[in-house]
């Protein structure tokens, strides 16, 4: 009961992590239409970045975050910049397939500039697990969790009800008409990015405080697109439930089925999941409704 | 368009390939020049030229799916696999000829394809691409955990080389002239797929689907046949690869080598076989100067370390993928053809 329980909360909070991530594919799809596959690259980037800042140029903790911060909100300008405020306009196709050339990009350039050698993360959260009862319960997940939902919500109001929020929302709903009722399409884009770019950075913080960096990290791209499918690509406060499906199910497929087949169940299950929502309901629990059907 | 003086007189004619007689001349001259060029070229070239052949194979399978029915499919390489390793079991445990273990290696993954083409059913655009995202990670679920005497697990799966009337096609000259061959065939069932009536209702379906159904043509059937037509080709090529390496292993067909096949298309121009030849062509040349380059390169910025090659070659492909979709999404296919026109129109502006 007790190792239920634990796989139960652990996977819940991974869950949330995984919300986090694909927060970062929603808020760039909420404000800017384009679904960005080079997610998980961004977060290894935002870790990078983070790694520098603190453990390559020794700067305090207090200093070298914000700073990270920035950086990756920089980072997030400069693809908007030089790739996106050129394809205003253009088919989504070129859209996504440019976030594919991203992708690639963005790794070769962390090699370039950071070796590829695995690095050291700096230790953010105490490694010292929360213990109640019998339960244990990793610091930094914790954390993170009570992060997400706070960022989540703030971001879900922030889209839902603000007059900013809103004008992106129509960014989302179509380019063309965005434009002709004077919304400034290109500045919504770069909001989008660097938002993306700054969630990235608080992922790879809760991600990989206190473990170790190499862009094999960015495989956390890949495990958060079924958590962002299940939301729906538009619900900012809907992936906090499901990552929180998401991630249960997977920590109780990786604690019981696996043992059992003696295999990874776990890893791939979530893109089963994906690809039953994709069948059965392609705007997952709480997307707009709107998808063009065949 | 024609150059001067050309007109056609029958639809034969009309639907030509070659249309002109220094075509016909360059043509043969071509394909003459790849018959030969295994006596000519060094072991490397001979391997690169094998390796691009059977890209060639996958990569116009890609195009006939993503570049003229407009189904994005970043699945191509997971394909490629299922062809692979079909052929690999065929051919190891039921001792099928590769005559019969190819073709049936890309109707295994015609299927595979086929499967996850249905889903085009419902949805479309990245939702799709969404779906062939999770093909690529299934493929390899299913091989490393599936037992390991069925596909061999994370031990690949080895083969005998393929023989022909008893000679066994060991040699690298030999594995070029099966591919060459098989490129060639393939190739040329591309022309003409996309001239007959699937390649239109192809191209009607991606340019506006509504307004395809609304001619009559069965939008979901054409996008599951292009699914079939793409996994049938990328099997194809994964027989070849199977009997090219003879070692069958899954790191070999990830999603990163479905982004360099999009990549060929992309650089090439989508919505052109002949186009998709050159991407390949081109992509490929570059990324072998790289690795050739790449030793040198080392030497000269040691600080760099080993791993710059591979590095530098991620930023290149993502760069060049990206530069292409904003400055020429057309691909060099378009160039070619606005040089073609203005050299024929020349002196007159149109």
């Amino acid at each position: 009961m007790i190792d239920f329980l634990n796989y139960l909360i652990n996977g819940a909070l991974v869950g949330l992590l995984y919300a986090l991530v694909a927060m970062g594919f929603i808020v760039i799809y909420r404000a800017s239409k384009v679904f960005n596959f080079a997610q998980g690259e961004l977060v290894v980037f935002g870790g990078f970045i983070v790694w520098w800042m603190v453990l390559a140029m020794g700067m305090p903790l207090a200093v070298g975050l914000p700073l990270a911060f920035v950086a990756a909100a920089v980072f997030g300008l400069l693809i908007e910049r030089i790739f996106f405020s050129r394809l205003v306009g253009e088919s989504v196709f070129a859209m996504v397939m440019v976030t594919i050339g991203l992708l690639i990009l963005i790794r070769g350039l962390v090699l370039v500039l950071f070796g590829a050698q695995v690095r050291p993360f700096p230790i953010i959260f105490p490694l010292k697990p929360v213990i109640f009862g019998d339960i244990l319960i990793p610091r930094s997940l914790l954390f993170g969790a009570i992060l997400t939902i706070i960022v989540g919500l703030g971001l879900s109001w922030f889209f839902n009800r603000t007059r900013p929020g809103l004008r992106m929302t129509a960014v989302a709903e179509d380019h063309q008409v965005a434009m002709s009722l004077g919304i400034s399409v290109k500045r919504s884009i770069a909001f989008a990015w660097i938002l993306g770019a700054l969630l990235s950075t608080l992922g790879a913080i809760i991600y990989l405080s206190g473990k170790s960096l190499s862009f094999l990290a960015s495989d956390i791209g890949l495990a958060a697109l079924p958590v962002a499918l299940l939301a729906g690509f538009e619900s900012i406060a809907g992936v906090l439930l499901a990552g929180l499906i998401v991630g249960i199910i997977q920590g109780l497929v990786t604690a019981y089925v696996d043992p059992a087949v003696g295999g990874a169940v776990g890893t791939v299950f979530p893109f089963v999941i994906m690809l039953f929502i994709l069948f059965v309901r392609p705007t997952g629990m709480f997307g707009w409704k709107t998808i063009e059907r065949v | 368009m024609d150059p001067a003086g050309v007109f056609a007189t029958s639809f034969a004619r009309d639907q030509a390939l070659i249309r002109t007689r220094q075509q016909w001349i360059a043509f043969t001259l071509f394909i003459l020049a790849l018959f030969v060029l295994p006596y000519v070229v060094g072991p490397r070239l001979v391997a690169i030229s094998t390796a691009m052949m059977i890209s060639a194979v996958v990569v116009i399978g890609l195009q006939i799916n993503t570049g003229y029915a407009g189904q994005v499919n970043l699945g191509q390489a997971a394909f490629m696999g299922v062809g692979a390793y079909a052929t690999g079991v065929l051919a190891t445990k039921a001792g099928l000829p590769f005559w019969l273990s190819i073709p049936l290696g890309g109707g295994a993954a015609a299927v595979f394809g086929f499967v996850f083409g249905l889903s085009a059913v419902r949805i479309k655009g990245f939702y799709l691409a969404l779906t062939t995202i999770a093909a690529q990670a299934l493929f390899h679920f299913l091989i490393l955990n599936l037992p390991s005497s069925w596909f061999g697990a994370s031990n690949g799966l080895s083969l005998e080389p393929a023989t022909f009337f008893g000679i066994a096609l060991a040699t690298d000259r030999s594995i070029y002239y099966l591919c060459l061959v098989v490129a060639i065939i393939m190739a040329f069932g591309a022309y003409g797929i996309v001239r007959s009536s699937h390649g239109r209702a192809f191209v009607a379906v991606r340019d506006d689907d509504v307004a395809s159904g609304m001619m009559g043509i069965n939008v979901v059937r054409t996008k599951a046949t292009a699914f079939l037509i793409g996994a049938f080709y990328a099997g194809i090529g994964g027989g070849l690869w199977a009997y090219y390496v003879r070692f069958v292993a899954v790191d070999q067909f990830t999603l990163f080598h479905s982004i360099w096949f999009i990549a060929m298309i992309i650089v090439g121009g989508m919505g052109s076989v002949t186009g998709a030849l050159i991407g390949v062509f081109i992509i490929t040349a570059i990324r072998e100067g790289f690795v050739t380059l790449g030793p040198s390169l080392v030497h000269q910025f040691p600080a760099l370390g080993g791993d710059v090659v591979f590095a530098t070659m991620n930023v290149f492909l993502g760069g060049i993928i990206a530069a292409f979709l904003i400055f020429e999404p057309r691909g060099l296919m378009h160039r070619w053809n606005i040089m073609k026109r203005s050299y024929r129109l020349w002196p007159f502006p149109y």
